[in-house]
């Protein structure tokens, strides 16, 4: 029999992978419980914020064991939060023992993701859809794919250097609307309006939002408020960015008519 | 014609913005038909002249209930296909015209845009919500038709 300890050591150790890479709380509540039972723990006491995991298990008995976890906010791995939800299953299921779910849990925290080359891909060819999506011409769209290239290397760089998020927003939306501003007086005749929305829609914080969204609904207020704090800070990072180069390069342009 | 290119071209965005944040494989393309139905019925009820305000709240609550039963059908999280469906939908050119019309002082602008994006993040909230409200039971029996091998 194991102890009370290796069981809450192990999902306490789930949820906080499950958090770290962006689970709503109800999930992760959910499946440290479901997790606990399944291994016959009596007494459970979760308790989930978006940046910490509170747990207790068998209270009552001689091995009582409490735990305390603080998960620092993190970027958004959906590959990773369903292959823990996975595990998560198994182990409700009973397929899977406390040393078989350990190891299958460092497979799900080092899941291999996808290449470098294919984010930037992706970034220049999400940004040119949008482009287009929002009203932008093939050629805007064309401007935009090239931009969200060197903007997803840009995001690379500034996340190698631990930048933190709110000056990466506002660099990655100033960058962009640069770039568009100096291909419209390079002479291009583009909607750079157009381009700057389509390439700044990889940094728009979509996904806190929703995650936000899903944790009021579950009653989650506290974590709802932390996320949406975090959403709202994020677009006003994307709005000074915006704003600092229109004006830049009003003042420094005279005529320019932007 | 413009609707097929419409829901080609988000879906492809919806890809390119599941890859992003590293969505398994095998699920981008139910992924990519998430985000393209949501944007495919804003754009159908803005293009009829309805506001944006509520082709957002319909948009949202299609592709919330279509993430649900594809959370069934291919046995992962919801979140999975709502947090990358939700991309088309997510007013980031509101953002943009309201800090425009901010820097040229425009007053009235700003205030209707920041009003309107704001209306448009709310309606998004209720399409959510609303999604939601109905019983995960009806998914259960959904799932029990497709996978009649588990009990």
């Amino acid at each position: 029999m194991t102890c009370t300890k290796d069981i809450l050591t192990l999902s306490v150790e789930i949820g906080d992978a499950m958090l770290r890479n962006g689970a709503e709380i109800y999930r992760v509540e959910d499946s440290l419980i479901h997790i606990l039972e399944s291994y016959d723990v009596e007494n459970i006491d979760v308790y989930v914020l978006s940046n910490g995991i509170f747990a207790s298990a068998n209270e009552d008995k001689e091995d009582a064991c409490s735990m305390v976890r603080h998960v620092p906010l993190g970027s958004v791995n959906l590959g990773k939060i369903s292959a823990l939800n996975q595990l998560t299953r198994d182990i409700c299921n009973h397929d899977c023992s406390v040393s078989d779910a350990w190891t299958r849990l460092e497979q799900c925290k080092t899941l291999p993701t996808y290449h470098g080359l294919i984010a930037v891909l992706a970034c220049g060819i999400g940004s040119a859809c949008f482009c287009y999506l929002f009203g932008g011409g093939v050629l805007d769209a064309g401007i935009a794919f090239i931009i969200g290239l060197f903007e997803q290397q840009l995001l690379f760089v500034l996340q190698k250097h631990r930048v933190s998020k709110f000056l990466t927003n506002v660099f990655a939306s100033m960058f962009v609307s640069v770039i568009s501003i100096v291909c419209l007086l390079l002479g291009a005749p583009i909607l750079y309006d157009k381009v700057i929305i389509g390439a700044i829609m990889p940094l728009v914080p979509g996904v806190v939002f929703t995650t936000s969204i899903r944790d009021f609904y579950n009653g989650d207020y506290l974590s709802g408020t932390i996320h949406l704090i975090d959403a709202l800070l994020s677009a006003l990072c994307i709005a000074v960015g915006v704003f600092l180069t229109i004006t830049g390069f009003r003042y420094l342009g005279g005529g320019i008519n932007l | 014609m413009t609707f097929i290119i419409q829901f080609i071209v988000a879906m492809i965005a919806t890809i390119s913005f599941a890859i992003l944040f590293s969505a398994p494989k095998q699920e981008l393309l139910f992924c990519g038909l998430s985000g393209a139905i949501g944007w495919l019925f804003y754009f159908i009820i803005v293009g009829a002249g309805l506001s944006p305000v509520f082709g957002s709240l319909i948009g949202t609550l299609i592709l919330t209930l279509f993430s649900r039963t594809m959370a069934v059908i291919r046995r992962c999280p919801a979140t999975m296909f709502l947090l990358t469906g939700i991309f088309p939908l997510v007013p980031g050119a509101g953002i943009y015209y309201t800090v425009y019309a901010l820097i040229n002082e425009e007053n009235q602008a700003f205030s209707s845009n920041g009003l309107q994006t704001l209306e448009i993040a709310l309606a998004i909230t209720f399409g959510i919500i609303f999604g939601f409200a109905v019983p995960q039971g009806l998914f259960h029996k959904l799932g029990q038709l497709l996978h009649p091998a588990e009990p």
